[in-house]
C-alpha cells in the first residue's frame, strides 16, 4: 500500500476529527450523478452482458444478496491451462444444464398410465453434447424412478396413478440440473491475452462447488458475487471484493475516485463481521441515535420504538446534533477548550 | 399476419362501422369524392395495410397540412393555374374546392408519397409539398435561415419568441392585463420570411435591428453575456414599459357587512401611519400620474372585523373596521397610469389601478436574436469607448464570437450578413427556409455589399474606442434583429439580511414575494460537515434560523413555563423551579410538542 501511494499523496493525512465518511460519500456521490447519463456498454468484450454503472454500484452498496448478473472467473492449474481440449472438457463439467433448457416443451403427463413423456430438443442436446440416453439414466439415478429413452424422447414411469404425485414429479423434473454444477450457470472459455492461458467464465456464482472441481486453481478462483466470496473465504475477502468491484465499476465509467474512499465504505460495511448495506436496513438503520434514524427513513417506526422501549439518545452523532441545534462533534467541534477553574495559589 | 382477401374493418372516428372487401379501392374512392367536393374536405381516410383496417376521421383536433395533389405523374397545379394564382385571379380556396390542393392529417399522410420537387415525381408519387419551408411550423418559419441552425436552438427560439417584448396588442392602452410589456420603438426586421408576412407579424412587431459586431470586449461578453452601447440605449434601443394592474373589490360578507373603499381613518385596526396613505385622494383611491413606491397604499379599503367577538365590546358605537388596503409590492415602483372604478354585474364595486414603469436596458436584462442566441447585458459602454469603423459606425451590441461555433447557429451569421446588405441597400431581405441555397445567398448579399463599397463578406477594420488604434483582425459585423425578453433584473432583484420568519417553524420565509431568504439546503449542510466547520454550520442552521431558548427542569427533564403572575418559571411535571436555559432549534421544540400530543413524554437529560 505504502508503495502504491508514494506519489505525493502521503502529505494528505487524515487528521483527528476529519469527517472522512462525509467526504467519502461526496467523493462517490458527485461522480455518481454523471454516471446516470452515460450508461453505455463496451460491445464485444467478454460476451456476457453484466450489470454496470449506477445499478451495479447500488447493488454493491445496498448489499444485495445475489447480483443481477453473477460472473465467476475460473482459472486452471498450470498443468492443463494451455491445453484447450482439456479446458473445454473441464468447462463441460462445470457448465450447468437444466432440464428446462433441453426440453422442447413442458413434460406431458399421462395420468392414466402413470407415464411422463419428455420431448427433448435435438439442437440443444447437441450443443450441450448430451444424448437422450444420458439424460434418461441421469433422471433414473437422481429421482430413483424408472426412465428409458424412446425415439429421442425420455419416458418416466412413475409407478403410481396419483395425479398429484405425477404432477409433483414433472415439476421436479423441469427444475432439475442434468449435467454440470448447479448454480454455475452457462460457461465459456476465454484466452488470457497476456499469459496465453485459457480460463473459464461462468454466468453463476456457485464457487463453493466449483472450487472442488479437479484442475481448478483454487488460489485464483474469483467471482463478482460478494456474498459468495463472504461465504467461502470470509469477511476479509468480502471486504476486498467490495473494494475491487466498486473500483472496477467506477473505472469502467472512466470515473476516478480515490481508492481510500472505497476502502472506508467497504470497511464500514463489513466491520461487524457480516456484510451490511448502507441503507435503512444496514448502516443508517442501525445508528445509535433515535433522532438520526427518525430523520432518515421510517420516521414513525423509529419514534414509536423509542417511545415503547424508552430509548435514550446519546447525542453523539452529527445528524441528531444538527436537528436539535447543537455544535456537531466533528471537525472543529471535536475539540474542547479546557480551563482550570481552581484559583491560583496566593503567595 | 392478416389473411389474404379478408374483409377490412372500417372505423369512423375510432368506432367500427362495418366491413369492405377491397379496402385500398374503398379508400381511393373516398379520396376521389372528397376531391370532387361530394365529401367534405375535412374528411381524412387512411388504409392501414398491416392491420387491414380503414380509418376515416372527421372529428376535431387533428393537425392537418395542405399538399398539392399529383395525378398520373403530373402535378394538378399547372403552370397556367400557378400564373393565375400569382395574378390573383384565383385564390387558395379555389385550389381547395377544385381538388388541386387537399389537407392531409397524420394518419392519411401514412398513405401518401410526397415529393419536394416537381422533377422528382415518379409513378408512386401522390402529392407535392407546397413549399419546402412547409416542413417547419410557424414558430420556426418566422426565424430567418432556419435550415442553417441546429434543432436544439430552434426549441430555444420557440421559447424566446413567446417572451419577446413588442406591440402585443394595439389596444394596450385600454386593457388592464395583470402584467404587460411594451417596446418603445419596435421595428420590422430587415431580414424577413414569407411566414412573417402571412401571419401578419407586421402589426405585432417584437424587436429591433441592432448593429452587431462579433467581437470580445475586455472579457465582458464571456459566456452569453453581451456588451451594449450606452448611446444606443439613450436613443431608445430596447427601451420598454412595464404595466402591472392591481385590483380590489368591495366584498360582501354574510350578515350584511361589506368592505368599503375609503381613506382609512386613523382609528382603523392595522392603520399603518399617515405617510403611507398620503397619496390617496378623498375617495381612498390613488390618482393617475402619481408616482408610487413600494410600501405605499394605492387602494384604500376598510373591511369589517374577521371575528364577531371583536365587535361586542363597542356597545352600539361605530363599528371598528380593519384596514385592508392594497399596498405596492416590495421592489416595485412607477407611475399610476390609469385607474378604473366600476361595478360587477353583482353590483360589487371594483377598482383597477394600472402602474406603469419605464424599463431602460440595464445590466442583467436579457436579449435574444432569432437563432436561439440569448444573452444578458453585462456592460453598457459609452459610445466613445466602443469600437468603430472608418465611417464612424459604432455597433449597438458586441456578441462574443465564441457563442457561434459550438451552438451551430450559422443562421445568425447569415442574418448578420443579410441584414447588413439589406441595410446598406435599403431593401428587406427574404430569409425563408430553403428559398435559396446558402452559397447563392452569400453571393447575392456580397454583391449588394460590394456595390455599396463594403467588404463583401461583412468584415471591416474596426478601431479601438479607447486607444484609437485599428484592431489587427478584421471584425465581422452586420445588422441582426434582436428581441428584448421580459426577464429583467429590476423585477427580480431581492435582498435580505434580517427579516420575516414563518409563524409555525420560526424559520426564515422563502421566496421573493415574502421577502424571503435563500435556503441553506442539505447539500450545503453536507459541504460544511465535510469541511468540519462545526460552528459555522451551527450559525447557519441555528443562530441565523430558528434559535429558541427553553427552560429544562433539572430534576425531571421536562419543559418549564413562565408564570407571568408569580413571575417565576414552573415545571408543569414536578412543580419545581430549578431550571437550566437550553438553546435548541424551534423545529425540535415542535417535534417534542407533537410527541407530547401523542401522550408520549420526551425528556431532556442535562449533562453536568
Amino acid at each position: 500500500m505504502a508503495k502504491k501511494y508514494s506519489d505525493g499523496r502521503e502529505e494528505f493525512h487524515v487528521e483527528k476529527g476529519d469527517p472522512v465518511g462525509m467526504i467519502a460519500a461526496q467523493s462517490m456521490g458527485e461522480p455518481g450523478t454523471q454516471m446516470v447519463l452515460r450508461a453505455f456498454h463496451l460491445a464485444g468484450i467478454e460476451s456476457t452482458i453484466s450489470t454496470s454503472g449506477l445499478p451495479r454500484i447500488a447493488e454493491l452498496v445496498d448489499a444485495k444478496k445475489s447480483p443481477a448478473t453473477p460472473i465467476t472467473y475460473v482459472y486452471l492449474d498450470k498443468s492443463i491451462n494451455k491445453d484447450l481440449e482439456k479446458v473445454v472438457a473441464l468447462m463441460k463439467k462445470i457448465n450447468e444444464v437444466r432440464m428446462s433448457t433441453i426440453m422442447r416443451h413442458a413434460p406431458m403427463e399421462n395420468f392414466g398410465k402413470g407415464l411422463i413423456k419428455i420431448s427433448l430438443s435435438g439442437q440443444e442436446l447437441e450443443s450441450e453434447q448430451l444424448t437422450a440416453k444420458q439424460v434418461a439414466s441421469k433422471l433414473a439415478k437422481e429421482l430413483e424412478v424408472e426412465a428409458y429413452e424412446k425415439d429421442g424422447a425420455v419416458y418416466i414411469n412413475a409407478h403410481t396413478k396419483d395425479a398429484k404425485k405425477i404432477r409433483a414429479l414433472s415439476t421436479k423434473i423441469s427444475k432439475m440440473v442434468v449435467s454440470g454444477i448447479e448454480g454455475a450457470g452457462k460457461t465459456t472459455v476465454q484466452k488470457d491475452k497476456n499469459t496465453g492461458e485459457f480460463y473459464i467464465i461462468a454466468a453463476g456464482s456457485n464457487i463453493e462447488s466449483i472450487i472442488n472441481v479437479d484442475g481448478v486453481d483454487k488460489s485464483r478462483l474469483t467471482t463478482n458475487d460478494v456474498f459468495a466470496i463472504y461465504r467461502l473465504f470470509g469477511i476479509e475477502a468480502a471486504r476486498n471484493s467490495i473494494i475491487k468491484e466498486l473500483n472496477q465499476t467506477l473505472k469502467e465509467q472512466k470515473i476516478s475516485v480515490d481508492e481510500r474512499h472505497l476502502m472506508l465504505i467497504a470497511d464500514s460495511m463489513t466491520s461487524a463481521g457480516s456484510i451490511k448495506g448502507v441503507g435503512r436496513h444496514g448502516l443508517s438503520g442501525q445508528k445509535n441515535s433515535v433522532l438520526a434514524r427518525a430523520a432518515y427513513e421510517e420516521t414513525v417506526k423509529h419514534l414509536i420504538h423509542a417511545a415503547a422501549f424508552g430509548e435514550i439518545d446519546p447525542m453523539e452523532g452529527v445528524t441528531e446534533n444538527i436537528l436539535v441545534g447543537k455544535q456537531i462533534p466533528i471537525g472543529t467541534g471535536s475539540v474542547k477548550l479546557g480551563i482550570k477553574t481552581e484559583q491560583p495559589k496566593k503567595k | 399476419m392478416v389473411k389474404k382477401d379478408a374483409k377490412a374493418y372500417v372505423y369512423i372516428n375510432g368506432k367500427i362501422m362495418g366491413f369492405v372487401d377491397n379496402p385500398a379501392d374503398f379508400a381511393n374512392e373516398i379520396r376521389a369524392s372528397r376531391r370532387k367536393g361530394i365529401l367534405s374536405g375535412e374528411v381524412n381516410v387512411a388504409y392501414m395495410e398491416k392491420t387491414n383496417e380503414i380509418h376515416i376521421n372527421t372529428d376535431s383536433g387533428r393537425v392537418r397540412k395542405p399538399y398539392i395533389i399529383v395525378e398520373n405523374e403530373k402535378s394538378k397545379l399547372t403552370q397556367d393555374l400557378a400564373q393565375k394564382l400569382k395574378n390573383k385571379e384565383i385564390n387558395f380556396n379555389y385550389l381547395l374546392r377544385n381538388g388541386i390542393v387537399e389537407y392531409l392529417d397524420a394518419e392519411e399522410e401514412e398513405n401518401a408519397m410526397v415529393v419536394f420537387n416537381e422533377k422528382d415525381i415518379n409513378e408512386k408519387t401522390t402529392h407535392i409539398e407546397s413549399d419546402l419551408s412547409g416542413i417547419f411550423g410557424f414558430t420556426i418559419n418566422v426565424s430567418p435561415f432556419p435550415e442553417h441552425n441546429s434543432l436544439a436552438r430552434h426549441a430555444m427560439l420557440a421559447n424566446f419568441t413567446k417572451q419577446a417584448e413588442g406591440l402585443y396588442a394595439s389596444n394596450f392602452n385600454i386593457r388592464f392585463d395583470s402584467r404587460s410589456y411594451l417596446l418603445f420603438y419596435p421595428q420590422m426586421p430587415i431580414v424577413k420570411t414569407a411566414t412573417y408576412d402571412s401571419i401578419n407579424m407586421k402589426s405585432h412587431p417584437s424587436g429591433q435591428n441592432f448593429v452587431v459586431a462579433l467581437s470580445t470586449y475586455y472579457g465582458y461578453n464571456m459566456a452569453d453575456a453581451i456588451v451594449i452601447n450606452k448611446a444606443a440605449v439613450d436613443r431608445g434601443m430596447g427601451r420598454s414599459v412595464f404595466y402591472k394592474t392591481y385590483s380590489d373589490e368591495e366584498r360582501r360578507y354574510p350578515g350584511g357587512q361589506k368592505d368599503r373603499f375609503k381613506l382609512p381613518p386613523a382609528t382603523t385596526e392595522g392603520y399603518m401611519g399617515e405617510h403611507v396613505y398620503s397619496k390617496l385622494s378623498e375617495d381612498g383611491i390613488i390618482e393617475p400620474e402619481m408616482s408610487v413606491e413600494e410600501g405605499e397604499v394605492i387602494i384604500g379599503k376598510v373591511a369589517p372585523p374577521r371575528f364577531l367577538e371583536e365587535n361586542l365590546g363597542a356597545g352600539g358605537l361605530e363599528e371598528k373596521m380593519r384596514d385592508d388596503s392594497t399596498i405596492l409590492k416590495a421592489g416595485e415602483k412607477g407611475v399610476v397610469d390609469s385607474v378604473v372604478f366600476t361595478e360587477t354585474t353583482g353590483a360589487t364595486k371594483i377598482v383597477k389601478v394600472r402602474i406603469r414603469s419605464l424599463k431602460v436596458p440595464e445590466k442583467g436584462d436579457k436579449f435574444a436574436s432569432r437563432h436561439g442566441q440569448k444573452g444578458v447585458v453585462a456592460l453598457i459602454v459609452p459610445q466613445e469607448d466602443m469600437p468603430f469603423n472608418s465611417d464612424g459606425i459604432v455597433p449597438d451590441l458586441l456578441l462574443n464570437p465564441h457563442s457561434i461555433p459550438t451552438r451551430l447557429t450559422f443562421g445568425h451569421l447569415l442574418e448578420t450578413l443579410a441584414g447588413k446588405a439589406g441595410a446598406v441597400s435599403g431593401k428587406t431581405i427574404d430569409g425563408t427556409a430553403f428559398a435559396e441555397e446558402g452559397p447563392k445567398r452569400i453571393e447575392a448579399y456580397s454583391k449588394m455589399l460590394e456595390e455599396r463599397g463594403f467588404e463583401k463578406y461583412g468584415n471591416e477594420t474596426l478601431y479601438d474606442g479607447i486607444t484609437g488604434r485599428p484592431f489587427k483582425a478584421q471584425i465581422f459585423n452586420g445588422v441582426v434583429y434582436y428581441n428584448r425578453l421580459y426577464h429583467m433584473v429590476s423585477n427580480k432583484i431581492q435582498v435580505r439580511s434580517r427579516g420575516k420568519v414563518q409563524i409555525l417553524t420560526h424559520q426564515p420565509t422563502e421566496g421573493k414575494a415574502r421577502q424571503g431568504a435563500l435556503r441553506f439546503g442539505e447539500m450545503e449542510r453536507d459541504a460544511l460537515i465535510g469541511y468540519g466547520a462545526s460552528l459555522l454550520l451551527k450559525e447557519r442552521l441555528l443562530d441565523q434560523s430558528d434559535k429558541t431558548t427553553i427552560a429544562i427542569c433539572k430534576s425531571c427533564g421536562g419543559m418549564g413555563y413562565y408564570d407571568h403572575i408569580k413571575r417565576i418559571t414552573i415545571c408543569s411535571l414536578c412543580g419545581k423551579n430549578d431550571f437550566e436555559d437550553v438553546e435548541i432549534s424551534y423545529a425540535f421544540k415542535i417535534l417534542l410538542d407533537e410527541i407530547k400530543s401523542l401522550h408520549i413524554l420526551p425528556t431532556i437529560k442535562l449533562k453536568e
